[in-house]
């Protein structure tokens, strides 16, 4: 471990581009590709790793939710996962779509998971080693489990908005344009049908990206706190919701807040702006700044 | 129903009943080819429309060239983060509207999309297929607002 992962929060949750090329052989581990680019697996991928697609894998393909205790037990048996394998996660996009995976195996307790730091981009970048090669394990025996757990570390639009009116912290990880109601998506992105632009009112900005180096990697875990602890004024101990446009960049956030940083009490509030800004009587803010 | 132009309507051929991992190899090789479609040394355009992302894709530029007989030549640029379905559609697109006119371009219904990329990569990424059509139209529709101020 190096020392910048060492000093965060949960060292554990995080490895590195070496660690990573270490331990491609580990029977106990299986990496898992994530990324909003869905055929980027297909045109290469670290050895042995799996594909999980957070659209096709991991949402509930008839409700806005995410799959069941049933079909991730299905979903990880396949992989031949089991609930002692350790699931590290990379992705494109500064892992977007890994924390958002890492982040849905939290909602069924699957806590022996970790990111790789920098994800496939800096993985890429060091010129590491890419295949093509889909690899076949072995089916595993992942006990279906009791319940997905969505309580802890997701919030829902009822307890958003309780939350906000109770003045409670909550970070927009979105970008300043789409905070301002300037725009109702990522810039170069698609109108993905959002009525109106804005914030929930309360919510500070703090895009994502504030969070990440240019070459994908998480900041420091100093420069972490001086982020969120010194700049949004939050604390360890704070209730806090991070929200975006669907959950994707707030599970960036969700991850540095709970495990780089340690805050006891963070969720992800995945209907994000697509619910909020379209949902009947919500009260929405907008801002110049 | 307006026509698609035969090179597309060869691609669309090519991509008919294919498997679905042979179809993911196909749009791989097509997206490989993208490079190929940015401007060439020497080549000049009657509209370029070059935008940037710092947020979230990247920059992707279209150069739009009218010749003489009034049909159209596209160039893309795309910047390195630029999705691989992207990337795909580029070369597609390119191949299959260019010698077409402006008017069959604009008016392509974009049906023929879903018939190239399948529907499984259409409904796990729709925003996502359609967007250089989308810049490729946007492209032609401005020329053609600029042809018909030149002649009023």
């Amino acid at each position: 471990m190096n020392d910048k992962i060492a000093a965060y929060a949960h060292p554990d949750v995080l490895v590195s581009t070496d660690w990573l090329a270490s331990h491609l052989d580990d029977p106990s581990l299986r990496i898992i590709e994530s990324n909003e680019d869905v055929l980027l697996y297909d045109t290469g991928h670290v050895p042995g790793a799996v594909h999980i697609d957070w659209r096709r894998d991991l949402n509930d393909q008839t409700v806005r939710d995410y799959i069941g205790p049933e079909q991730f037990a299905h979903l990880c048996s396949a992989h031949g996962i089991t609930p002692d394998t350790k699931v590290v996660f990379y992705g494109d996009k500064s892992n977007w779509w890994a924390t958002y995976a890492f982040w849905v195996f939290q909602l069924f307790g699957h806590r022996n998971a970790a990111v790789v730091d920098g994800g496939r981009a800096k993985w890429v970048a060091e010129n590491r080693t890419l295949t093509r090669e889909i690899p076949k394990p072995s089916t595993a025996v992942y006990p279906q489990p009791a319940a997905r757990n969505d309580a802890a570390i997701r919030a829902f639009y009822h307890e958003t908005l309780a939350h906000m009116q109770a003045a409670k912290p909550m970070v927009d990880v979105r970008s300043p344009g789409e905070f301002r109601g300037e725009v109702t998506h990522m810039p170069e992105y698609p109108q993905e049908g959002v009525l109106r632009g804005g914030h929930i009112p309360g919510a500070q900005s703090c895009p994502w990206a504030t969070a990440a180096n240019p070459d994908g990697t998480f900041k420091s875990v100093d420069e972490l706190r001086a982020i969120y602890q010194a700049g949004l004024g939050l604390n360890p101990t704070d209730d806090i919701i991070a929200y975006c446009r669907i959950g994707e960049r707030s599970s960036h956030t969700w991850f540095v807040l709970t495990y780089l940083l340690g805050f006891s009490s963070v969720r992800n509030y995945d209907g994000s702006w697509t619910e909020w800004g379209n949902m009947v009587r919500s009260p929405i803010e907008r801002s110049t700044t | 129903m307006a026509e698609h132009p035969q090179a597309l309507r060869d691609i669309i051929d090519l991509c008919a009943g294919l498997a679905e991992s042979e179809r993911r190899e196909m749009l791989i090789s097509f997206a490989d080819g993208a490079a190929r479609q940015a401007p060439q040394p020497g080549e000049s355009f009657d509209l370029e429309d070059t935008r940037k992302d710092e947020e979230c894709t990247d920059t992707v530029g279209v150069f739009l060239r009218i010749d003489d007989a009034r049909l159209c030549h596209f160039r893309i640029t795309l910047g390195p983060q630029v999705q691989t379905l992207t990337r795909a559609m580029t070369t597609i697109l390119c191949q299959g509207f260019n010698g077409s006119s402006p008017e069959t371009v604009l008016e392509a219904p974009a049906d023929f999309v879903p018939q190239i990329v399948g529907a499984e990569l259409v409904r796990l990424r729709s925003q996502t297929v359609y967007y250089v059509l989308g810049r490729m139209k946007s492209a032609v529709k401005v020329w053609l607002n600029r042809e018909r101020a030149a002649s009023a």
